[in-house]
């Protein structure tokens, strides 16, 4: 129940982000129970690199405090949509947060915004929806993989988002999204192999008003497939972009100077000496991994313009995009 | 329908071929694009995103009115009959053009439709037939764009502005690029509860009214926007034409100002709650006495009223002048609240800034969910000074177009023992040109600041 809103205690149910390195942050949940591999109810226990935690005694502390292991001590942290990302349980490939960071803003999403996703994979992305529509909006994913609408929905009850997220088992490419949300939606977003498929009916969803589209592909020959489709029914702005994130790792070098003053002069001993103490300089640098992810997927944007607006199909919009 | 009509005091972004604008709709108002004045009073009533065609006043030379359209004409129209299989029997000699510049230019005093302009280009062109199809597009695409006479009317978002004053110039926002912007938000955490602290000491309001944006209408999130003048930017906060409501949830205040009405005021204003009612009934006389006797000009954070108007730095281009010449006049007019009365009856008037900075302080003492820093200004201090505000287990995040500064936090708050999950990144972003057997990424790329984050502890 930690996901809605700001808190500063933990509860009991909670989800609490444990921390521990930089490389090591876990998700627990604040019960004292647990069930165990064979359905037993046991006590609930997580073991971590530094020994175990009885995660009975999370209930009561403070977000963003420390707390002992026991060979060590760990940092305990209300998730968030980033946090949840790092450690949920993958059952898809996910979306991660540079990339959800521009959906949403890309997406223009607000406080009241009614966005529809598909698929709804993991659901790293739907919690960073959800975090930018609360409390006037509501989010519509849709999954055709049943198991995964599942496990989806009990998420999202177990972090007290239910009220705002609605998830429907259903292929969205032959199905589309139902006629109850024609003309409902501000936004669209698709993670789909096929998106091409799922642009006709995103169009009748969106409102009269008009709306935003993205598309998440890995591969250019469905951004290329999507972005004829986008042009076809009519969408505007459209533009495909990528986004990379690199973190650095800040540090202090001392690099030693080699002193090559004394070449030009004749050997002296004693000078010789004198030379061999070292000079060494210290800088500070910002050093990137030695590897990094060098793509995650294209993300392919668009405007459904207003019916009013609608008629101008061969918009000037299309045909310049490029230029700038 | 109604808010998607254009009506007179709307703030609008005018958008011609890739150029966009921005600009605030006054009766018998123009805007001014490159060489041309367009008068925008026939717009009105009719509603966004529609696209008009600029025709030009009898009897004047570059003077246009406004004529709604429903039907473009394009390229797809232009008759192009021959195309060549490849370039090589083109030579480029600089006279390929037969048409001067001056002809051209009289051409379109002519008013001749931009189609009928590329049309004669074409007719004109010793080499355009035997171009390649591909690169008579580019041709065209080239000519179009100088002579395109349409415009679309767009209602600001704050995907629209970040792109607008990027493209303008990137110093406008100290270099927030769209998904720095989106990145910021993201690790503020920001949302629709919170309670959020930003210094920002010029992005022209494009971080505040982001902020906002996310906030929204209806909920309870506030913001505090600190900046280091007298008056702060905010023309992309006035864009963005957030109800009433939602504009009295952010608060602007002078640095300086709310930090010594935090320390020095003290206990005065800590009794009233939040609500203006509460804090009009204080016995006020003493506390804004103090402070009004502070002659100092950084105490004269005027930039909050709903109606006052951002004020830009001159290195400013030219582009955005009229919102800038407006909002100095207004600024020049200190806003005063209204008077309230006291118990005993007397009238005493308490400076709009004052009764902002007292909000603001009641924030800060409950603490902040997030603070974000976008600062000019090396952030050491900055970040140094706020900190204590931020609520344990919440984030700190910081931008800068280099990272130099970033780099003397990240070892400042590494030493500390109350950071966790200290972050420096920056993206790299690519556009792509996707057309059939023609995509790649586009030829011109920019460079992305830095940023850093953390969560800071109890301990
Ligand atoms: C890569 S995952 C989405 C991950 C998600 N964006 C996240 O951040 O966790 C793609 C999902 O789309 C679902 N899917 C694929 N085709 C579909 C269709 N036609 N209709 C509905 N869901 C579909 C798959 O079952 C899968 O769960």
């Amino acid at each position: 129940m930690s996901f809605n809103g700001f808190k500063e205690v933990i509860g009991e149910g909670d989800t609490v982000i444990l921390y521990l390195t930089i490389h090591q942050i876990y998700s627990v949940k604040a019960d004292v129970k647990t069930l165990s591999k064979k359905g037993a109810t046991v006590e609930n226990i997580f073991q971590t690199p530094y020994g175990a935690l009885k995660c009975a005694d999370l209930i009561g502390k403070k977000y963003g405090t420390k707390i002992n292991l026991s060979k060590g001590w760990g940092y305990v942290l209300q998730p968030s949509p980033e946090l949840w990302t790092l450690t949920l349980p993958h059952r898809t490939q996910i979306i991660y947060t540079p990339d959800a960071s521009m959906i949403v803003l890309q997406l223009e999403l607000t406080p009241n915004s009614i966005v529809i996703e598909s698929g709804t994979g993991s659901g790293s992305l739907s919690h960073a929806l959800i975090r930018a529509i609360k409390p006037h909006g509501h989010v519509y994913t849709f999954d055709f993989h049943e198991q995964r609408v599942q496990t989806a929905s009990t998420e999202f009850k177990e972090h007290g988002l239910s009220e705002w997220v609605t998830v429907k088992h259903r292929d969205v490419c032959s199905a589309g999204f139902g006629s109850e949300l024609d003309n409902v939606a501000d936004a669209v977003f698709l993670d789909l192999p096929h998106p091409w498929l799922a642009i006709p009916h995103a169009t009748k969803a969106i409102k009269e008003v008009g709306g935003r589209i993205c598309s998440f592909s890995p591969c250019i020959e469905q951004v290329q497939k999507s972005c004829s489709t986008l042009a076809e029914l009519g969408f505007q702005e459209i533009q495909t972009i990528e986004v990379l994130q690199t973190q650095y790792s800040v540090q202090a070098r001392s690099l030693n100077v080699l002193n090559l003053d004394f070449v030009k002069i004749k050997k002296n001993d004693s000078e010789n000496e004198k030379n061999k103490e070292k000079e060494v300089v210290r800088t500070i640098t910002s050093v990137p991994p030695s590897t990094q992810p060098g793509h995650t997927g294209f993300l392919t944007l668009g405007t459904l313009p207003p019916v009013w607006a609608k008629s101008l199909k061969e918009q000037m919009e299309n045909s310049n995009m490029d230029i700038e | 329908m109604n808010q998607n009509q254009i009506k007179f005091g709307d703030y609008l972004i005018i958008q011609r071929q890739g150029y966009t604008k921005l600009h605030k709709i006054k009766p018998n108002g123009t805007i001014t694009l490159g060489k041309d004045v367009i008068q925008l009073d026939n717009i009105v009533g009719h509603k966004y995103y529609e696209t008009f065609r600029m025709i030009v006043k009898p009897g004047s030379k570059r003077l246009y009115t406004l004529e709604e359209v429903n039907e473009l004409t394009t390229k797809n129209q232009l008759n192009i009959e021959q195309s060549g299989a490849d370039n090589r029997n083109i030579i480029d000699d600089g006279n390929s053009q037969a048409l001067t510049k001056d002809e051209i230019e009289r051409l379109r005093d002519q008013a001749v439709s931009s189609s009928d302009i590329v049309e004669k280009l074409i007719a004109n062109s010793k080499t355009f037939n035997s171009k390649t199809e591909y690169s008579q597009e580019k041709y065209l695409k080239k000519k179009e764009k100088k002579y395109f006479e349409y415009i679309q009317v767009r209602k600001p978002s704050i995907r629209l502005l970040a792109q607008l004053f990027y493209r303008q110039d990137p110093a406008k926002t100290l270099g927030i690029r769209i998904d720095d912007l989106s990145q910021i938000l993201t690790y503020a955490n920001i949302q629709s509860d919170g309670k959020f602290l930003l210094y920002d000491s010029g992005t022209s309001g494009l971080v505040t009214s982001a902020i906002m944006n996310s906030i929204g209408p209806n909920t309870h999130g506030q913001l505090i926007h600190a900046h280091p003048g007298n008056e702060c930017q905010k023309a992309a906060f006035l864009a963005m034409q957030f109800p009433q409501e939602q504009v009295d949830r952010c608060i602007h205040v002078n640095l300086y100002s709310v930090l010594r009405c935090y320390y020095q005021e003290g206990g005065n204003y800590v009794k009233g709650n939040e609500s203006d009612k509460k804090q009009n009934q204080e016995k006020s006389g003493d506390n804004s006495q103090n402070v009004n006797q502070k002659s100092h000009s950084e105490d004269n954070a005027k930039c909050s009223g709903s109606n006052s108007e951002s004020t830009h730095e001159a290195n400013q281009d030219s582009q955005n002048d009229e919102i800038t010449k407006q909002s100095n006049i207004n600024s020049r007019k200190r806003k005063h609240s209204e008077s309230d009365s006291n118990e005993t009856g007397t009238v005493v008037k308490r400076p709009y800034w004052q009764l902002e900075n007292e909000k603001a302080c009641h924030i800060l003492q409950e603490k902040v969910d997030s603070i974000i820093v976008v600062a000019k200004e090396h952030p050491m201090s900055i970040v140094k000074e706020l900190l204590p505000f931020l609520k344990d287990g919440r984030t700190l995040v910081v931008f800068n177009l280099v990272k130099e500064p970033l780099q003397d936090l990240y070892f400042y708050l590494k030493n500390r023992t109350d950071f966790i999950g200290v972050k420096l990144s920056n993206n790299f972003m690519r556009n792509y040109q996707v057309l059939p057997e023609r995509t790649h990424p586009e030829v011109i790329m920019n460079f992305g600041g830095y940023i850093l984050s953390g969560y800071k502890l109890n301990m």
